[in-house]
């Protein structure tokens, strides 16, 4: 039946297309990954020698008509994806018809209410994660400055969909434009609502059956001046379990506040989140079926040492705030040099709830304070200076210096690992050999007590505009308390792009630890194997 | 009309709401009556797959406890500590706890098969409903939801179970008798469980230490009588009402605890052979049918090794 559902969708680009008139695009994505057995590691070889994980995006548009679909292959799913994607199979399609200002969707989409806080329907292909809806959505602007949509579906997970029905709506109103002020200030309101509904069997709690989540949010811009704050709420969802089972509400409230000119940008952000972990089934755990996302409120680390300890945001119970200064130097002078230099200095601390996050059942009514960071248990803080300054018209040079406290027993759910203090130095340089020829070399460091011990990280990488690059990288663990494990992880890879395609073949080890997009976090097996990426796009 | 269509969506969102007021518990938890006025009834195999270093797994175990408090004799429980990552014992160089090897070449092989570990621990499989999808690995929250879709199901099979056991060594006698008539593959699986073992278990509800010393496992799985995978019921696919399977297997518990111990010693990676220590008080017979195509388990049965 799904088969015949994505035949048809998919019938309309071949009847379509031989009319000359409308657009067809794409694009597709492969990644190939053999691991071979290396214990010094621990990496365990894979049955099938080879895995592999594709997608292929097609999308017919014609004036007001758009369908889509999406084929997924995995082949065996690789080793760092969910296993529960092994297969083949068209999980994403959907036509979408737009008139006089209403749009129409059937079928998958992805969507997003604000920031997220209680309703982020979106693909990570990285992290594996990929909450598509499957239903009906409508998006419509009855006047200028008024916009509405609503939704009503099943969220994907995997090759299948939740057993709750999730409906949503949500309104942005432009002040600006529906009082016709023509102020430098602008303003936008916007209010939301989610439901799920989802049987409730349970001969010992009585369950709620219908759990809502409402959000609003503000946005007020003025000149450099942009803030937005949102606050969300959601009523009981208890697990569903027959033995203990938390009524507390959910809340969460994020604001950020930026100013931005020509050379100066300040952002202060803070968040308090209690209790909101949101899904499309009660009973779900991981990163299975959430509705929400909590927007991360620590710096996004692009090196890898710095981000050896990433940070994952705990939608359970988390309050942090962060503040982020960037300063260019002017040119020409003695202290910006002869192009001038970036300074960007971040510092974030996320910390534990006073108590713990709320807890409601027939013997226990626990409510953290508002405000407590005193003595409140550190999750995670990170002060960290970039400066970037271009010498002469050959060479660049980035250097980072960062000190990071990471509660690696809540982070990564475990125990007796405590809070891993770090210090970490980077020096990038790049130095222009010739018109479409560069050599960059990365020097890493940080330095910790604990856990693995200390890391030395170089790379260098050589780049021929616009087609190659090369480039080789070790990680060495010297300062591992076990001299067994003082080891090398080398990673050789090399490049070609050309045109919309392109190609990278590497080799090497990877070390077990996790990997973070914007604060959502998945576990990466070590490994030890080639690897094969082909991308490309019409 | 369209901005009035819409008032009533938002009006009915704000309708889709359920707040629960106290208490929040219903009833006063008595168990569901499971007697059947029918000789059998069918049961339900319970596998909780866990690890003693698993914090989260005792969730599993009190979850299991309370669907037997509420199914009573309806469920039949067996607790299976697997793979490498939680269930391996310690090095004794690293800690002196966690020494115990509980696992089996029994359970490393369905975990093996039905891929348990890789969904992630604690994770059950309800009459291995779902298989080979991964429905089959079932979160603890939604045990009771799928116990709920077949709670009721009549049965196809009816097992008894005799033992005779004398010392450490014996017979026991299964007789199966067929409930209706019905045609497929299907094989019949033995094996024992122990109650009651004490030894270490990371608890994530113990306080202030996860470590608990003198932690109870229930329900542990402890050996195959006829192999991880069992026998074939008969060899012709037909099954009439009314007919009668009979089956002996000569037991010695002596040489079960030490085919563990030495599974333990020289075959599961990371092993150390502390698998032994069995108390035949403690230990159940339990006896399943299941579909060889689907894995499904049609009826399960158990009963004391030593009648108390």
């Amino acid at each position: 039946m799904k088969k015949i559902i994505a035949i048809l969708f998919v019938l309309p680009f071949f009847g379509l297309a031989q009319n000359s008139s409308g657009e067809i695009h794409g694009d597709f994505n492969l990644n190939l990954q053999t691991y071979n057995e290396d214990k010094s590691i621990g990496a365990l070889a894979a049955d099938e020698v080879l895995l592999n994980n594709a997608y292929f995006n097609l999308l017919y548009t014609k004036d007001r008509f758009t369908v889509g679909v999406r084929y997924e292959s995995y082949l065996n799913a690789l080793k760092d994806f969910d296993p529960r994607y092994n297969g083949n199979g068209i999980p994403y399609r959907f036509a979408q018809y737009n008139n006089d200002g209403l749009e129409i969707t059937a079928g998958s989409f992805y969507e997003q209410f604000g920031s997220g806080l209680i309703l982020r329907s979106y693909e990570e292909k990285t992290l594996g994660i990929d909450n598509a809806m499957d239903g009906i959505r409508l998006r419509y602007s009855p006047i200028s400055g008024v916009y509405l949509k609503t939704f009503i579906g099943r969220e994907r997970n995997f090759f299948e969909y939740s057993n709750g029905i999730v409906r949503g709506v949500d309104g942005e109103v432009n002040i600006n434009d529906i009082l016709k002020l023509t102020t430098k200030t602008k303003a936008l309101l916007g209010g939301s609502v989610v439901s799920r509904f989802q049987n409730a069997t349970n001969p010992n709690f009585n369950l709620p059956e219908n759990v809502a989540a409402f959000a609003g949010r503000i946005n007020v811009l003025s000149g450099g001046l942009n803030w937005y704050s949102e606050y969300a709420y959601k009523i009981n969802d208890p697990i569903g379990s027959l033995i203990e089972n938390n009524y507390a509400s959910g809340n969460a409230i994020t604001s950020n506040l930026t100013y931005s000119q020509k050379g100066i940008g300040v952002s202060l952000e803070l968040h308090r989140v209690d209790n909101m972990v949101f899904r499309a089934d009660r009973a779900a755990v991981g990163k299975d079926l959430l509705l929400n996302y909590i927007p991360a409120i620590s710096k996004q680390h692009a090196y890898t040492l710095v981000s050896l300890y990433p940070y994952a945001t705990q939608p359970n119970g988390e309050a942090g705030f962060q503040i982020d200064l960037f300063y260019k130097l002017g040119k020409g002078n003695g202290i910006g040099g002869k192009y001038g230099t970036k300074i960007d200095v971040n510092f974030s601390r996320i910390n534990a709830l006073n108590g713990g996050p709320s807890y409601l059942s027939d013997d226990i009514n626990h409510e953290p304070m508002l405000i407590s960071l005193k003595g409140e248990e550190l999750y995670y803080q990170d002060f960290n200076v970039e400066i970037t300054r271009k010498i002469n018209r050959k060479v660049t040079i980035a250097a980072v210096l960062a000190k990071q406290s990471y509660n690696k027993d809540v982070v990564q759910q475990q125990t007796g690992y405590g809070i891993i203090e770090s210090n970490i130095a980077i020096l990038d340089l790049t130095y222009k050999i010739k018109k479409g020829h560069a050599f960059r070399v990365e020097l890493q460091e940080l330095k910790t007590e604990q856990d693995d011990g200390d890391w030395s990280m170089g790379l260098a990488e050589y780049t021929i505009s616009p087609h190659w690059f090369f480039t080789i990288q070790d990680m060495y663990n010297w300062g591992n308390k076990n001299v067994e494990k003082q080891l090398h992880y080398i990673n050789l890879t090399a490049g070609f792009i050309k045109g919309a395609n392109r190609f990278e073949i590497g080799y090497g080890k990877k070390r077990e630890g996790i990997f973070c997009v914007g604060g959502v976090c998945k576990t990466v097996p070590s490994s030890n194997g080639i690897t094969l990426s082909i991308s490309s796009s019409f | 009309m369209k901005n009035l269509l819409l008032l009533l969506i938002i009006v009915s969102f704000f309708g889709a709401c359920d707040v629960v007021e106290e208490p929040f518990t219903t009833g006063d938890g008595t168990p569901i009556d499971t007697t059947s006025p029918t000789a059998f009834i069918k049961k339900i195999l319970m596998e909780d797959y866990s690890g003693h270093t698993c914090s989260n797994c005792p969730n599993a175990a009190r979850e299991l406890d309370a669907l037997i408090n509420i199914y009573g004799k309806k469920i039949v429980p067996i607790t299976i500590h697997v793979g490498k990552t939680y269930a391996r014992p310690y090095h004794i160089s690293q800690s002196p706890k966690y020494q115990y090897d509980f696992r089996t070449e029994t359970g490393e092989s369905w975990n093996d098969f039905f891929q348990i570990t890789n969904l992630g621990l604690p994770k059950g499989m309800i009459n291995r409903v779902g298989y080979p999808s991964s429905a089959h690995g079932v979160e603890v929250t939604n045990w009771n939801t799928i116990v709920q879709t077949i709670i009721d199901e009549e049965p196809d099979f009816g097992i008894t179970i005799s033992p005779n056991i004398n010392s450490n060594a014996g017979n026991i006698d299964i007789n199966i008798e067929v409930l209706n008539d019905i045609q497929g593959d299907f094989n019949l699986l033995v094996c024992l469980t122990e109650d009651s073992v004490i030894n270490w278990q990371k608890d994530v509800e113990a306080s202030p230490n996860v470590d608990v010393e003198f932690y109870v496992h229930k329900h542990i799985l402890r050996n195959s009588i006829n192999s991880p995978w069992g026998e074939s019921l008969q060899t012709n696919s037909l099954y009439n009402e009314e007919q009668e399977i009979n089956k002996t297997y000569s037991i010695n518990l002596d040489n079960l605890e030490q085919y563990n111990i030495d599974y333990s010693e020289n075959t599961v990676e990371l092993g150390n052979g502390n698998a032994g220590g069995w108390t035949k008080e403690n230990m159940y017979i339990v006896a399943f049918i299941y579909d060889n195509t689907t894995f499904e388990i049609q009826q399960v049965e158990e009963v004391h090794l030593i009648t108390p």
